[in-house]
């Protein structure tokens, strides 16, 4: 599929890039948190996901208001397609109703009071496809999404396209690259550590070879350390959980997975994690 | 937000469908009447209602009910004009198929969430 490419855009961006770790702990309920306009963190991490409707409307929340995950994986924002079978105009925005065959969502366009002019102009005929990119919004337990940009589809192959790209990427986070794909496909992340394995215990497998038979959230978590700078000592579980956002247990799993496959090694205690190579 | 799906099918799996709703995307064949022949792996039989433009030789997007003798009965179509590639749209169904968890709200489960 000529989709490989995307394979490493959806990776999560370094954290160790955006001025220290340490940072993190305190930006998502602290204070500085106020300060963002409403989403409440920063755009570094965002990702933007090719989904179906069916995914949108069953994405999991832990809790109200916490992050919509798909395939375990937060989202933040999101395309998809969809045959208009609504529009209601409202005063503050207009609520699409949309439809891609797996199943039905409200889609919300808020009216920019500046720009006023274009607001009565809606061009999207019903029956018409569109394409979306916005973000999944709650409200009063009803779940919709804000779009940023709404589009006209004029070539129906766009609409096939997404949906095999939106399978891709599915695949992608649950069953990993497709064994076919080489190092090259398994993004920049992987390849640095190609040539370091060399004299390290694992003898004379490259990495990519151990990487490659561990679960796809174990590879994430192997990703998520190898972008975080956890100096010798390696990084605690807890953390790891923390910043991932995924539950202790799931994290010692894959960090077992991760040791077995010869990857990352335990430092203090059987709990802390760090890469092997690094 | 409606846990409603129309799964893409073609001809091959239509005999799985019955009575229900589903889409299609294929070529005209025939128009006659308000009866439309459509080339999607196999020929499928869609009884237009009053308000479709199909155009003979244009792809063409149906959604409908599929009655006990295979045929359609269409609820919506859409002209999808002579640019699409059928290679694709069947890819789209085998993709459908073999993920199901992504395209189709199976009746049976209640998936619904708040």
């Amino acid at each position: 599929m000529a989709t490989d490419s995307y394979g490493g855009g959806y990776s999560r961006t370094s954290y160790g890039a955006g001025g220290g770790e340490d940072a993190g702990g305190f930006v998502y309920g602290g204070s500085q948190g106020g300060s963002q306009s409403g989403a409440g963190k920063g755009y570094g991490d965002d990702t933007l996901r090719p989904v179906t409707i069916k995914q949108v409307i069953e994405a999991e929340q832990a809790y109200p208001d916490a992050p919509f995950r798909i395939d375990g994986l937060e989202v933040t924002q999101v395309t998809f397609v969809g045959m208009v079978r609504a529009i209601s105009p409202q005063t503050t925005n207009v609520t699409f109703r949309l439809d891609d065959g797996t199943g039905i969502i409200e889609v919300k366009q808020w009216l920019d009071a500046d720009k006023q002019d274009d607001a009565g102009k809606e061009p999207f005929a019903l029956d018409s496809y569109v394409r979306v990119w916005g973000r999944l919004k709650s409200f009063n337990n009803k779940r919709h999404v804000g779009a940023h940009v709404i589009k006209s589809v004029t070539d129906y192959n766009e609409v096939q396209y997404h949906l095999l790209e939106a399978t891709y990427c599915h695949l992608f986070f649950t069953k990993g690259n497709p064994a076919g794909a080489d190092g090259g496909a398994n993004g920049g992340g992987d390849s640095m550590f190609v040539d370091g394995g060399a004299g390290a215990g694992g003898g004379d497998v490259p990495m990519n070879d151990g990487l490659r038979q561990v679960s796809a959230r174990a590879r994430q978590v192997y990703q998520w350390l190898s972008n975080t700078e956890g100096g010798n000592e390696g990084i605690h579980a807890n953390q790891i959980a923390q910043e991932m956002k995924i539950s202790i247990g799931e994290v010692l799993k894959c960090g077992e997975e991760l040791t077995s496959a010869g990857v990352t090694y335990t430092t203090v205690d059987d709990e802390t994690f760090a890469i092997l190579d690094y | 937000m409606e846990s409603i799906s129309t799964p893409r099918i073609s001809s091959q799996l239509i005999d799985s469908y019955v009575g229900q709703n589903v889409m299609v995307v294929g070529k005209v064949q025939q128009l006659r009447g308000d009866t439309a022949v459509i080339d999607a792996e196999g020929q499928i039989t869609a009884n237009l209602n009053r308000d479709a433009h199909l155009v003979q030789g244009n792809a063409a997007q149906i959604i409908g009910k599929v009655l006990p003798d295979l045929s359609i009965k269409v609820m919506s179509s859409v002209d999808l004009g002579n640019n699409v590639d059928f290679k694709v749209a069947q890819a789209v169904v085998d993709a459908t198929h073999q993920c199901r968890d992504l395209f189709v709200f199976d009746a049976s489960k209640n998936m619904m969430m708040g």
